[in-house]
């Protein structure tokens, strides 16, 4: 029985109490999946799992309190789930949690990178266990997943739901890379260089918010001050400023809580490096206050308390 | 006219313009293609791929000044000078699609009551170079709305590419001036190939779904906020449809105040955002998610079609499909109204 | 001490009611002279800062910001900058990946009592601002400086930013 498999028999054995399960199934094209909201079992026959299911299914979650529910999680999606839980944002009673142990997914911007016509053209895919069959625009190309993985795959140390009411799947041994080179070499480079290429990358942003909506921990939504009007925080005006502006607003009210899902920058249309943002601050969070979001039940993020004396801040001796 | 252009001397004839026009030209930076003003200097990518933005910012961009207001001290009368828009734009290498864009505006922003100058101004000194398209992407869908790979509706010169250049072919008047450069030359019979790829890629994106009952079928579930609700589940309600959308047109206008001087801004706006429809009363008729798509597939294959002669408001680029973060598509939502039985 | 340099930069300051406005009070009725480029926003607690002011601050135009309350275990609300300390030292450490220099912003504690070190901070801060001169603008500042930009940009797909 394979995987995909044994999620199903969970699943139905579990989907008569819950208003519905929240999954993948194939999408557009047979590039993309997008997600399925099991209410049938005729719904459940869609379910599909494998590299192809990008989206962090949390983000849902918050909207369906009050309802009972079921969802199907990664392990980058599960830190979201706790996360979440320990921000009362969701309540564990009401939330049915299917967790897999996961290979990795794939970045649509390496698979655009490597293939030799656009993936828009994309006419069949074949997944396989270490690679993909990709035909597109007439051109037959295999490309091995552990060179199209998503970067946030590279450096995960929870491939398998550290949360779930069912596991599902064999377990992994993590051999996480320690950092990212893209990452270090951004971190490197001086202040005016990085401004320069903030100033022109914000010059590419259309504020259309998909980064923060896609975000499983950004529960204002309707009423996020990036769009308020009184107090007015940003202009409508699209200038890199107050684009700049709106990013440094997300990341400082995710300033130890983001998990790192990465689904910002995925759902960014115009191919913004936003986690070259957020890794940064975590890395801080993790300095100052050894913690990680979304790594254990019970644990309050840290700017929403404090602590009479802090071991890693210095107090600013003048 | 019908001429034929090579690919050097296209980007040769993009460097020439911007001594006396702004150019807005496909621009590979960073991992994605998206329009950016052209410069002596950039690489030009028109054929990776679509790029990710339409270039409906050359004719209706993201922000403008209306107007501003000075005031040199409290009492005196302030001073407001209007900012109406200058200068001439080509808009090199989008696609048809893109350039159909205007097409949905003008019933709206020139009518026998009004007339927007900043629109106006700017369509009406702005050339679109379209590039017509060679396949279809999983994600097109022109053919369905009236449109096709090679439509030179809204075209001021359609190119297509044959060999190592672009047979041209002009449109309008305007596309004409543009051919007449000596970076034009003599198109031979190159045009018979050119037709041969035009047909070829109409042929590739097979047979065209009809939307007519679609106006009809989306009113019909109006009320029905149990299939709105399932066809918004996915849905995060951000706004990236709205802003890749060619044929979106709505705008918000907004006061920039920095101690004596305001600056009066027109901006895009969003209905799928929350705030859209947000009185000052705090009611909002549009309080959901499911709401708000409504409106939005019902504008677009609905209500717009239904005042402005049957043409449906979408130019079936695909954007909205492919740069939508779940993946929602608007061709299936609108096919579930009309295959809706109850 | 008069200013470094004739052209005064812009600082702004912002200063708890109880301890730091009470110190920068003190520094004043007592004639400790400073440089004036420093203009305070008085709020009533550090805890009510938000991080966003600082940011705000600087994304307008300002060359250097300055915060300053109880210290802390003497909040005059008990907890206020306990908070504040938490939320301040994570901004200090996030805006280097932004490209603004981390040394413009700076958060300090000054009690009401304490009028020579008010004087003292407000003096160094200013110097050091000074000493790194107007605050680069981060729309770009002319159209020169936008094109030179934008082509270095437009160079092609190749982004080794991310995946």
């Amino acid at each position: 029985m394979s995987q995909l498999d044994d999620l199903k028999n969970a699943i139905k054995s579990r989907l008569g109490e819950l208003e519905c399960v929240i999954g993948w199934e194939q999408g557009y094209d047979p590039l993309h999946a997008t997600p399925l909201f099991i209410r049938t079992e005729a719904d459940l026959d869609r379910l599909i799992i494998g590299p192809l299911a990008v989206h962090n299914l949390a983000t849902y979650l918050p909207g369906f309190k009050g309802k009972k529910i079921g969802v199907v999680v990664k392990g980058c999606d599960s830190k979201s789930v706790i996360q979440l839980l320990n921000e009362n944002l969701i309540n564990r009673d009401d939330v049915v949690v299917f967790g897999l142990c996961c290979d990795g997914v794939v970045s649509q911007r390496k698979i655009r990178a490597a293939l030799p016509a656009d993936p828009g053209f994309v006419e069949s895919v074949e997944v396989g266990a270490q690679d993909l069959k990709i035909s597109v625009a007439g051109q037959s190309a295999t490309l091995k997943l552990s060179d199209v993985l998503a970067d946030k795959c590279l450096i995960c140390a929870t491939p398998d739901a550290i949360i779930s009411d069912v596991l599902i799947g064999a377990a992994h041994t993590p051999a996480p890379a320690a950092s990212l080179a893209c990452q270090d070499e951004f971190e490197a480079k001086s202040d005016a260089e990085k401004l320069a290429f903030w100033q022109e990358t914000m010059s590419r942003c259309i504020r259309c918010y998909a980064c923060r909506n896609a975000c499983p921990m950004c529960v204002c939504r309707d009423h996020c001050i990036a769009t308020s009007r009184d107090p007015l925080w940003i202009s409508q005006d699209n200038s890199p400023a107050e684009n700049m502006m709106f990013q440094m607003v997300h990341v400082s009210h995710l300033a130890g809580r983001c998990t790192e899902c990465g689904e910002c920058e995925r759902a960014c249309p115009v191919d913004i490096p936003l986690m070259l943002l957020r890794r940064f601050m975590n890395k801080q969070v993790k300095d100052v206050f050894e913690l990680q979001a979304g790594t254990a039940l019970e644990q309050t993020p840290p700017l929403l308390t404090f602590k009479v004396e802090e071991e890693r801040i210095n107090e600013r001796g003048w | 006219m019908e001429r034929f252009i090579t690919k050097e001397n296209l980007i040769r004839l993009a460097e020439e313009l911007t001594a006396t026009c702004r150019v807005l030209a496909p621009v590979a930076s960073c991992g994605t293609v998206t329009f950016r003003r052209f410069l002596p200097g950039m690489v030009l990518d028109m054929h990776s791929r679509m790029a990710a933005v339409s270039p409906k910012a050359a004719t209706f961009p993201q922000t403008e000044t209306l107007l501003t207001v000075k005031r040199e001290i409290p009492e005196k009368k302030p001073e407001i000078t209007e900012t109406l828009p200058e200068g001439k734009n080509v808009v090199i290498g989008c696609r048809p699609c893109g350039a159909r864009g205007k097409l949905i505006f003008n019933p709206v922003y020139e009518t026998d009551k009004t007339k927007d100058p900043y629109y106006i101004q700017r369509r009406d000194n702005t050339v679109f170079i379209s590039l017509a398209c060679d396949r279809p992407e999983t994600t097109c869908f022109c053919h369905s709305v009236g449109s096709g790979p090679a439509d030179p509706q809204g075209s001021d010169v359609l190119l297509t590419l044959v060999g190592e250049g672009y047979v041209a072919r002009s449109v309008t008047p305007a596309g004409e001036e543009v051919m007449k450069s000596a970076l034009f030359a003599d198109a031979g019979d190159k045009g018979k190939e050119a037709d041969a790829k035009n047909v070829r890629a109409r042929e590739l994106m097979g047979e065209a779904h009809d939307y007519a009952s679609a106006p009809a079928k989306l009113l019909a579930r109006f009320d029905d906020m149990d299939f709105w609700q399932a066809q918004s589940a996915k849905c995060i309600s951000c706004g990236a449809c709205t802003y890749m959308c060619p044929t979106c047109y709505c705008f918000n206008i907004t006061d920039d105040d920095l101690g004596l001087e305001s600056r009066r801004i027109r901006s895009w706006d969003n209905c799928m955002s929350h705030t859209f429809t947000l009185e000052g009363s705090g009611h909002n008729p549009r309080p959901t998610k499911a709401h708000r798509l409504k409106n939005r597939v019902g504008h677009k294959f609905s209500y717009y079609p239904d005042l402005h002669k049957g043409v449906i408001a979408c130019c079936g680029c695909g954007r909205c499909i492919k740069q939508c973060p779940a993946g929602v598509d608007i061709r299936q939502i609108v096919n579930a109204a009309q295959e809706y039985s109850e | 001490m008069p200013a470094q340099d004739v052209r005064e930069l812009r600082i702004v300051g912002f200063l708890c009611n109880w301890c730091s406005y009470g110190g920068a009070d003190t520094a004043g009725v007592s004639r400790f002279t400073q440089p004036t480029d420093l203009r305070v926003i008085r709020v009533p607690c550090s805890g009510r800062i938000d991080p966003l002011f600082i940011v705000r601050s600087l994304m307008n135009g300002a060359d250097g910001v300055l915060v300053s309350g109880c210290h802390p275990r003497d909040c005059h609300y008990a907890e206020g900058n306990f908070y504040a300390r938490r939320r301040l030292e994570m901004l200090k450490r996030f805006l280097p990946i932004t490209g603004i220099d981390a040394r413009r912003f700076e958060y300090t504690w000054v009690s009401a009592s304490e009028g020579q070190r008010w004087q003292h901070v407000v003096t160094e801060f200013t110097r050091r601002i000074h000493e790194l001169g107007p605050a680069p603008t981060f729309n770009p500042a002319s159209e020169a400086d936008w094109n030179t930009l934008a082509v270095q940009a437009g160079q092609g797909q190749t982004c080794p930013c991310h995946g």
